[in-house]
């Protein structure tokens, strides 16, 4: 079975889930705050998490290209069809774009024109960090991507219509546009995470959060990957995918969760290591306020994969691969979670006039004119704020984890309509065959 | 008594036929690693890397421990104000000990089991075997009358030349 159909089975029950999710939030939208803070930081938290997966999925299929790359080829249309989600990941993001137009969320800090007035922080970054900037970042660099995801696509389906094997449309368009795609993704992903995810704390920045972030949707591409593949097997698609596909995709999971601790740790080190109020603030709240997921985030992402993923025979059984990579998807979700909750929450914290209010910010701003120590006496008023367990704040409740399923089926049924339009194994690919016989042991 | 192949095809097919003829092959020699050699061999796979592992790991807790032992009982000094015990600190020393003792571990390990080191001298069949020919040996030491069956196997799986070598 060369040609997926997209049953209508499975269509229900990804419309089912999508409902859910839009319960989830609806009902999290009547049940919240008058800022609705947890309504917006769900979406936002679900729109990049989703988002992210696209993207990586085009990021990942053009350096495979670059690379070239051969292993992949045979279920190269699963990363294709992830690719295509990102137009509506465009539209998720361009709902929170509208709020912050219309002042319904305080998501952001450096929205919030007053507080900017009166912070010399927020005013010396708004120039970057302001309404119009994230508006056109988010809607180019979405669009950027978006058009390059279709570019490679119909170049892939172009290939397919040759009479027989031809390097030309590879050699001359694919590798040239994805040779494009590369440095632009590099650069724009960092810019869109610091707009989107960093811009939660606006006052912290930290130069590795981009790189980190990457890599955490990184591992949730791959694991969604594994997860589509042992879906698609066990319907009886994809019969030229082998354990060996499976282990190639283990060793990358592996590899980049160890990966992801890395960046996590160097980032949490050197701000351990430098202990400046205005950055070690980031990780005092988290752990403080959130202890749990603090930790379990590492335990999680890290020591799950590792050992579980250390040995070669867990990479090629489809029981230990499926199970890794639900845990996977979890975990970085909750990284995520983890990103974005405790900034929201304060600066919710802010907005209600608890702790700092903006009329201590503008004294102090005052007497300690553009200087950082401003910022210090900021981040000690925080630190006395001993934040009380609070669902869908200090830890994910249900309404937030129907608001993740129906995104999921948000992503999967887009994904798997496009899966749908063209045969699964690209039969003209130059690299199919190197595809179709690998063997890595 | 060896034969040497053009081909790692050739010899593929070779080993498989001398596996199913049960007859006790010495060792294969070949320019570069043939894929799906070993399982045709019978090999069981390797252990070396649950060795590196132990390795591995024995590093890890030298490497934490003895930084324990210093910084809190043998002599304690406070860096930048951190505490005696600064576990963030220790990591980065403590993954560079685990992947030194692992590598080194493992390669002192592979040399010992397989009897390589300073001063050893390997007897080569042929020296094209280093360079395009493929060598499938029998150890006929002991085996008189084998000798011309297996020289009929050798000619009749394609070797390109059988010599016999005492080494």
């Amino acid at each position: 079975m060369n040609q997926f159909t997209f049953e209508n089975r499975e269509r229900t029950i990804l419309i089912a889930f999508m409902i859910l999710g839009v319960v989830c939030l609806g009902v999290t939208y009547l049940v919240d705050d008058a800022y609705h803070t947890r309504f917006w930081s769900n979406f936002l938290h679900n729109s990049v998490f989703v988002t992210g997966i696209g993207f990586l999925a085009l990021f990942f299929l053009c350096a495979s290209i670059i690379a070239f790359s051969g292993w992949h080829v045979v279920f190269k249309r699963v990363w294709e069809a992830y690719s295509q989600f990102i137009i509506v990941g465009l539209g998720l993001m361009i709902v929170v774009v509208a709020g912050l137009w219309m002042h319904s969320h305080h998501l952001y800090h450096w929205a919030d024109p007053t507080a900017v007035e009166s912070d010399p922080i927020l005013k010396h970054k708004s120039s970057f960090l302001n309404p119009m900037t994230y508006t056109l970042m988010t809607i180019l660099i979405v669009g950027v991507w978006y058009f390059f995801a279709r570019k490679i696509r119909s170049l892939s389906l172009e290939e397919e219509e040759v009479s027989k094997f031809d390097f030309e449309i590879h050699k001359k368009k694919t590798r040239v546009w994805a040779a494009i795609f590369l440095p632009l993704a590099g650069f724009s992903s960092a810019a869109v995470i610091w707009q989107w995810v960093m811009s939660v704390d606006a006052h912290w920045y930290s130069t590795l959060f981009a790189w980190y972030c990457t890599i955490s949707w990184f591992v949730t591409m791959l694991c969604v990957t594994v997860l589509t593949l042992i879906y698609l097997k066990g319907k009886g698609y994809y019969e030229q995918v082998t354990p060996d596909h499976l282990h190639d995709l283990g060793k990358y999971i592996f590899g980049f969760s160890i990966f992801w601790t890395y960046l996590w740790f160097s980032q949490y080190m050197l701000i351990w290591y430098g202990n400046i109020g205005e950055e070690t603030i980031y990780f005092k709240m988290r752990r403080e306020d959130y202890p749990v997921i603090f930790y379990a985030n590492l335990v999680i992402n890290f020591v799950l994969p590792f050992f579980i993923l250390l040995r070669n025979d867990t990479k090629r059984k489809t029981g230990s691969m499926a199970f890794i990579s639900v845990v996977l998807i979890l975990g970085h979700w909750l990284d995520y979670f983890l990103m974005i909750k405790p900034g929201v929450m304060h600066t919710l914290h802010e907005m209600s006039g608890h702790g700092h209010s903006s009329a201590d910010h503008a004294e102090e701003a005052h007497h300690t004119a553009a200087d950082v120590s401003g910022h210090a006496g900021d981040a000690a008023a925080h630190g006395d704020q001993v934040a009380e367990a609070l669902v869908g704040f200090t830890y994910p409740g249900l309404l937030e984890l129907g608001t993740f399923l129906g995104f999921a089926a948000l992503f999967a049924y887009i994904f798997l309509n496009h899966l749908s339009k063209a045969p699964l194994v690209p039969e003209r690919d130059p690299y199919i065959d190197e595809s179709l016989h690998h063997h890595v042991v | 008594m060896f034969g040497l192949y053009d081909d790692e095809e050739i010899l593929l097919k070779a080993v498989k036929e001398a596996r199913d003829k049960h007859l006790d092959i010495d060792n294969v020699y070949s320019p570069f690693p043939i894929h799906g050699l070993d399982p045709l061999l019978g090999l069981s796979e390797s252990r070396l890397h649950q060795a590196g592992f132990v390795y591995g790991a024995i590093g890890t807790l030298t490497a934490f421990l003895f930084m324990t032992w210093v910084f809190t009982r043998d002599w304690p000094i406070i860096f930048g104000g951190k505490p005696y015990w600064s576990v963030p600190a220790f990591i980065p020393i403590t993954f560079e000990l685990t992947v030194l003792f692992a590598s080194i571990g493992m390669v002192v390990t592979f040399y010992a089991v397989n009897g390589q080191g300073p001063g050893v001298t390997n007897p080569v069949l042929d020296d094209r075997i280093t360079d395009d020919k493929f060598c499938l040996s029998f150890d006929v030491t002991d085996s008189d009358e084998g000798v011309d069956s297996l020289k009929a196997f050798l000619k009749e799986s394609g070797a390109s030349e059988i010599r016999t070598k005492e080494i």
